[in-house]
């Protein structure tokens, strides 16, 4: 059966956010505590540019996607997350291809920005795959352009699938929900 | 001595002292100007065709989708009697959008302030309490119906205009000829993949409007990570002497609109090491399928285009360009590392917001006949070359905005862009379409054609 790309779902179809599992991960548990961790060591290494550093924090069959949000209302106000059109539509290559262009001669962000990442509300459960873990958390960019003293920000929601391997973990799946139907921010030459 | 424009600012600075079209040189200022912004609004963009979708996007009756001809929002729909229709989306009561959603499929549009209610044609139902006629007695129904704008469908895109008399035909030209290869060259034709990206850039509408009039030079600099990924072959270290893609034939038309057409053959080596010389046009388009084709589609190629048409496509095909004043074509080719489709088809269109705001709109396709698979890499080829996160875009959007920055200085805004590297019009032997032909290095002939099409409108009271 070949599946319409234009309408198939990510996973399950009725979820446009949040967390799927319902096996929750209480805070303050020691996964809880390593996976915030992880998380804020991931923003540090992106606000820093470290791409080296938060390329290993990839597993290999990463899925990284940024779907788009549409202004919709009545009956299907709340299923605003369209996953037929993305903003990023990533694999590990391609994040390699883009890490190794903005090291390289990309004339974006060169000069770069001063980002500042904020992780926040994260809820963790377990999946259904042993060692694998759905995190939910809240992003807030602000992002310093040349010598503009005004910051072009963005939020969204991003749904992780992290995984333990050999004692760390590493980001499988990432789908970046953002807030804005238009967006503010000028380009995706950063990572969220 | 070349005719004077009617048009003069306030400060008494008159078109021609803009556009120097002695010198081929255009004034900074105009990149940042609320007076000529204002102008722009009546002169162009409510004069001339705008793009504003594709009919993909609104297959059933009742289906619509928001949009925006400049600053007005409009409707885009299909009635019950299948036509599409476009509407400005301002309740002629007092003035609410009568839709508030970007996409949906309603039989009536009812206005949430009133409850003024329109069907999807744009004509008025009426209002709440019939029996009160809470629409007056100085209009009948049928005149308040919402303010409908011209369509036209071509190759399934949605264009419309407010002029009553500008035909699409008179708009397309000669560039007709070269943009049918691109848009209707398959027999089910294009298909929008999803709604597209938006964003916002602070920057005047023309200064990627520009740029869409076929800049092929600025390639070589801003996007030098593209021959370094080796998308456009030659390396980093090699971009200025084997200057890989800037050879081939630039094509203009005085009504603006420009293409780039570059040979099969150097496109094709770049990917594989077979020679081009002495096949036909049908091994040709095997060897090196237009971006979004299947071989499999390749007899539809000879079914929808000229004999003529499908030669160009296999041998020297329009890939970049752009139609006036505000489309950017891009239809290119893009190999990829793990074997799969390769090619995006994307337009965008640059949608003024202000003097110094630019909404990006990227509408990304695949041909509708296409496998889902293929489908799927074209979808993400277009991604990431274009639009919000594209490896491509992504350096253009950092330029734009400090090339207006500039325009604001009392001294900076008298500088000039300077056009000045022409190469004039030369029909290469055996070329068949029509059109201002620029053979050889691109250089800036069909930016100053965007301009010329400019002036042209903004001179006309």
């Amino acid at each position: 059966m070949t599946v319409n790309y234009a309408t198939a779902a990510i996973d399950k179809t009725s979820v446009m956010r949040g967390l799927v599992s319902t096996q929750r991960v209480p805070l303050g548990s020691e996964v809880y505590n390593r996976l915030l961790e992880t998380l804020y060591d991931e923003a540090a290494a992106l606000d820093e540019r470290r791409f080296d550093d938060w390329v290993a924090y990839l597993a290999q069959d990463l899925v990284y996607t940024a779907p788009l949000r549409l202004t919709r209302n009545g009956p299907n106000k709340d299923r605003d997350v369209v996953r037929t059109m993305k903003h990023f539509d990533e694999n590990y290559a391609s994040i390699l291809m883009r890490t190794g262009r903005l090291s390289k001669s990309a004339w974006a962000e060169d000069p770069p920005s001063r980002t500042r990442r904020f992780v926040t509300n994260v809820r963790v459960a377990q999946c259904d795959t042993a060692g694998e873990y759905e995190v939910v958390s809240y992003l807030y960019v602000e992002r310093s352009r040349f010598d503009n003293p005004e910051n072009e920000s963005i939020t969204a929601e991003r749904r992780d699938v992290w995984r333990l391997v050999d004692g760390v973990y590493k980001l499988a799946v990432r789908e970046i929900i953002v807030d804005q139907s238009t967006l503010g921010m000028s380009n995706f030459a950063i990572f969220l | 001595m070349l005719h004077k424009a009617g048009l003069t600012l306030g400060d008494g600075t008159t078109l021609d002292d803009l556009i120097n079209r002695d010198m081929n040189e255009v004034s900074l200022r105009v990149m940042n100007d609320k007076e000529l912004y204002e102008l722009e609004m009546e002169r162009i963009f409510a004069r001339t065709w705008l793009l504003l979708g594709h009919e993909s996007e609104i297959p059933k009756a009742g289906d619509y989708v928001m949009r925006d001809m400049a600053e007005d929002n409009v409707i885009v729909s299909r009635a019950r009697d299948g036509e599409v229709h476009v509407m400005l989306n301002v309740c002629p009561h007092r003035g609410m959008k009568v839709c508030t959603a970007e996409a949906g499929n309603a039989a009536a549009h009812r206005c949430i302030y009133h409850g003024w209610a329109f069907r999807s044609d744009g004509s008025f139902i009426g209002a709440p309490i019939e029996k009160e006629q809470m629409h007056g007695n100085k209009h009948s129904k049928d005149e308040l119906g919402l303010k409908k704008a011209r369509v036209h469908l071509y190759g399934g895109l949605i264009f419309a205009t407010w002029s009553k008399d500008l035909s699409f035909e008179d708009y397309l030209g000669d560039a007709k000829f070269y943009l049918d290869q691109l848009f209707c060259r398959t027999d089910n034709g294009l298909e929008m993949l999803g709604p597209p990206q938006r964003f916002v850039l602070p920057c005047n509408w023309k200064i990627p409007g520009e740029q869409s009039g076929s800049d092929g030079f600025h390639t070589l600099t801003l996007h030098r990570s593209l021959m370094e990924g080796g998308i456009m072959g030659g390396t980093a270290e090699s971009i200025y002497d084997t200057a890989p893609g800037m050879y081939g034939v630039d094509i203009s038309v005085p009504q603006g609109h420009t293409l780039r057409c570059l040979e099969a053959a150097q496109t094709f080596k770049m990917f594989a090491d077979i020679s081009f010389e002495g096949k036909t046009t049908e091994e040709r388009l095997n060897l090196l399928t237009p971006p979004g084709v299947t071989k499999e589609m390749i007899p539809q190629l000879f079914r929808n285009l000229t004999e003529d048409q499908v030669n160009q496509l296999a041998t020297i095909p329009p890939q970049v360009g752009g139609m006036f004043p505000n489309i950017l074509i891009a239809f290119i080719f893009a190999p990829r590392m793990d074997g799969g489709a390769s090619g995006a088809l994307s337009l965008h269109t640059y949608v003024p917001k202000g003097p110094d705001k630019v909404e990006f709109v990227n509408f990304i396709f695949a041909e509708k006949d296409a496998p889902e698979d293929v489908k799927r890499d074209m979808l993400q080829n277009a991604i990431w070359s274009t639009g919000t996160s594209g490896t491509i875009e992504q350096d253009d959007a950092d330029t734009w905005p400090q090339i207006m920055r500039n325009a604001r200085g009392h001294m900076s805004k008298s500088v000039t862009l300077k056009y000045q590297a022409l190469h004039g019009h030369e029909r290469p032997e055996g070329w068949v379409g029509g059109g201002d032909l620029y053979p050889g290095f691109t250089k800036d002939d069909t930016q100053w054609a965007w301009w010329m099409a400019y002036y042209d409108l903004m001179a006309d009271a």
